[in-house]
């Protein structure tokens, strides 16, 4: 593994232990919110958290650059860690009803590619820290026969910290206009 | 004719019954585009989506597609989002600027007017061919209140303001704060729900009922950690406005009565607010209530949450959901609000999620033969509508179906009357 700070590596393209540790660190977050283990999920998610889910536009071709919500305008999850904390005690009241019984999900991450942060483009980070864009399609089946798949990217910054990897920033992008299911009641 | 359903016996006022019919037959869908829809004003979007000549938004009336827009004269114009030619929708973005809307089948394109200003190959068209016919199809009324605009395809409708009513003094309590108005923050929610627009509409208008079941796991987030739901969430007393057209609306009348976020709560003003729209309308219905603008409109004023049910097919909904804004709140108090609203009332949000799993369940079970022929029970609050002397029209207990019953009073006359595009036909 790479952990000595070499120069030159900001904005790189981690090498290929890196990215087996970051798919290892993603597959284990997959298992964890797949299992329902949303109090575990949080560990991985660092003090400073910006988790954002923007809803996405129908623009004419010559605005399309609009075709994403901006900051705070309409998102699907604009949270902090505590205010995710704040949505995961919910599912612990025992009447949770949207999630009870609980939806079945598969949460199958990939595409990944990673790369050094180039801190001048992410104040506050360090070359040890990591830019990664993923894929993601996840599956939801529900009750007898409900059925939703939610596909699109993500694009985290995540932090070093130890051994392990934190998520400190995470940006999520679903394909879709329209939220083609009657909620959002998992994480991504 | 035989293609109007008679619904006198599905809905009886006087019993409080219902005959689940209403939520699944196509025919009755049918018939609620062409008689309730069609003849109703239907909400179509806020004036802070307009600012400048061409600014537009494309929405639905029923199942109609529409442009909202605004033409050179700054007024706010709709047309139906289909062009003359061959039908195809000449705009296919959600809302932006634009000086006209061009058919990318044919060609056709029309100004912000809705004239037809360039047809390709103008020359192969007959002599008697006139441009000046083939303009886009404008809905004849549009009209605004307090910021909310609203069209109807009736030629001959009452007035927005006098369809409103009582209502309008309720809604005041969410629109009317200060003189500035509102503004919208951050575009619209759009979702998805397999269940019929009415199970939707009519829990706005009469439903505080489900809020201590439903909700309950939201309830608990918001008392102390450790505790249930507070006291006097559970045991709160309130009054529910009963519209004769069908609009309704309820709310706690208590001093702790609000879920809202602490910065929006502490930057209020309550004593101006006392000041312009009196003690009643503080204590009640601007707090922490719920309501329906017959037929699909609704709004729960503490979110700033308001709306939309668009119809798409008897067992299916899209929900369209703003969040608004006073526009004298400073930012941090916009920001507090759109983001207390996204986290419980978006399609993520801890009470969101609970309701769109309601109405999903009554509808998927309503299919079944026997099941379909076992009415529901809408008798709560039966006999208690009354003038109460502190709030406009006739009001009912907090706990009350009596706004629901007379959504359904109000939606089974317009489905027995016909509307101006049958002449007369029943």
């Amino acid at each position: 593994m790479t952990t000595t700070t070499e120069r030159g590596r900001a904005g790189q393209r981690a090498d290929r232990d890196t990215h087996f540790e970051v798919e290892q660190f993603y597959y284990h977050e997959a298992e964890l919110l797949d299992d329902g283990r949303y109090t575990d999920w949080l560990d991985l998610l660092d003090e400073d958290l910006d988790y954002w889910m923007p809803t996405r536009t129908n623009r004419l071709r010559r605005q399309q650059a609009m075709s994403v919500a901006a900051r705070g305008e309409a998102a699907f999850y604009d949270e902090t860690k505590e205010s995710l904390a704040w949505r995961i005690r919910r599912f612990d009241s025992g009447m949770a009803w949207a999630e009870d019984p609980p939806s079945r999900t598969r949460h199958l991450i990939t595409n990944i590619a990673a790369r050094h942060v180039d801190p001048a483009d992410h104040p506050g980070f360090t070359e040890d820290d990591l830019v990664v864009r993923s894929a993601f399609l996840v599956y939801r089946n529900r009750l007898e026969r409900e059925e939703n798949v939610f596909a699109g990217g993500r694009t985290d910054v995540l932090r070093r910290a130890g051994s392990g990897l934190l998520i400190a920033r995470r940006t999520i992008l679903l394909d879709q206009n329209t939220l083609l299911s009657k909620n959002i009641s998992t994480f991504f | 004719m035989t293609r109007n359903v008679d619904v006198s016996g599905l809905v009886d006022t006087a019993g409080g019954l219902l005959d689940r019919a209403i939520f699944t037959d196509d025919r009755i869908y049918r018939q609620e585009l062409r008689r309730v829809f069609a003849p109703s004003w239907l909400f179509l979007a806020h004036t802070d989506q307009f600012h400048k000549p061409g600014d537009f938004f494309t929405t639905y009336m029923g199942e109609d597609p529409v442009i909202v827009t605004m033409d050179k004269h700054r007024r706010i114009r709709a047309y139906l989002n289909s062009c003359r030619h061959r039908g195809a929708r000449v705009c296919r973005a959600d809302f932006g600027a634009t000086r006209n809307f061009t058919c990318t089948y044919h060609g056709w394109s029309y100004d912000l007017e809705g004239k037809l200003v360039s047809i390709p190959n103008r020359d192969g068209y007959p002599e008697s061919f006139k441009a000046g016919d083939w303009g886009l199809v404008e809905v004849p009324h549009v009209d605004s209140y307090h910021g909310l605009v609203f069209g109807t395809w009736n030629p001959q409708p009452v007035s927005l303001r006098e369809s409103l009513g009582d209502m309008a003094w309720y809604m005041d309590a969410m629109l009317d704060h200060d003189p500035e108005g509102t503004a919208v923050v951050g575009g619209v929610h759009k979702w998805v729900l397999e269940g019929n627009w009415k199970l939707a509409a009519e829990q706005f208008a009469t439903d505080w009922y489900h809020v201590n079941m439903s909700h309950a796991s939201a309830l608990m987030l918001l008392s102390p950690i450790g505790k249930g739901p507070k006291d006097e969430i559970v045991h709160r007393t309130g009054r529910q406005y009963v519209d004769p057209n069908g609009h309704g609306a309820g709310f706690p009348v208590h001093p702790k009565n609000r879920f809202d976020a602490r910065t929006v709560h502490q930057w209020m003003d309550y004593d101006a607010l006392r000041a312009r729209l009196g003690d009643a309308r503080v204590e009640g219905p601007l707090t922490n209530g719920h309501a329906t603008v017959f037929p699909n409109f609704s709004y729960l004023p503490v979110n700033g949450s308001i709306r939309i049910w668009h119809p798409k097919g008897p067992d299916r909904m899209e929900v369209w959901a703003w969040t608004i804004v006073d526009k004298s709140m400073p930012p941090e108090v916009r920001e507090a609000q759109r983001l207390y609203n996204l986290r419980t009332f978006g399609p993520s949000g801890i009470f969101e999620q609970d309701d769109g799993e309601n109405w999903s369940e009554v509808q998927a079970v309503s299919n079944g033969f026997i099941t379909n022929g076992v009415p529901l029970n809408y008798q709560m609050g039966m006999g208690s509508e009354r003038e109460d002397g502190r709030f406009p029209g006739t009001t009912s207990e907090l706990y009350s179906d009596a706004a629901g019953r007379s959504f359904y009073a109000r939606w089974r006359e317009l489905m027995n009357t016909p509307a101006w595009h049958e002449g007369g036909d029943r």
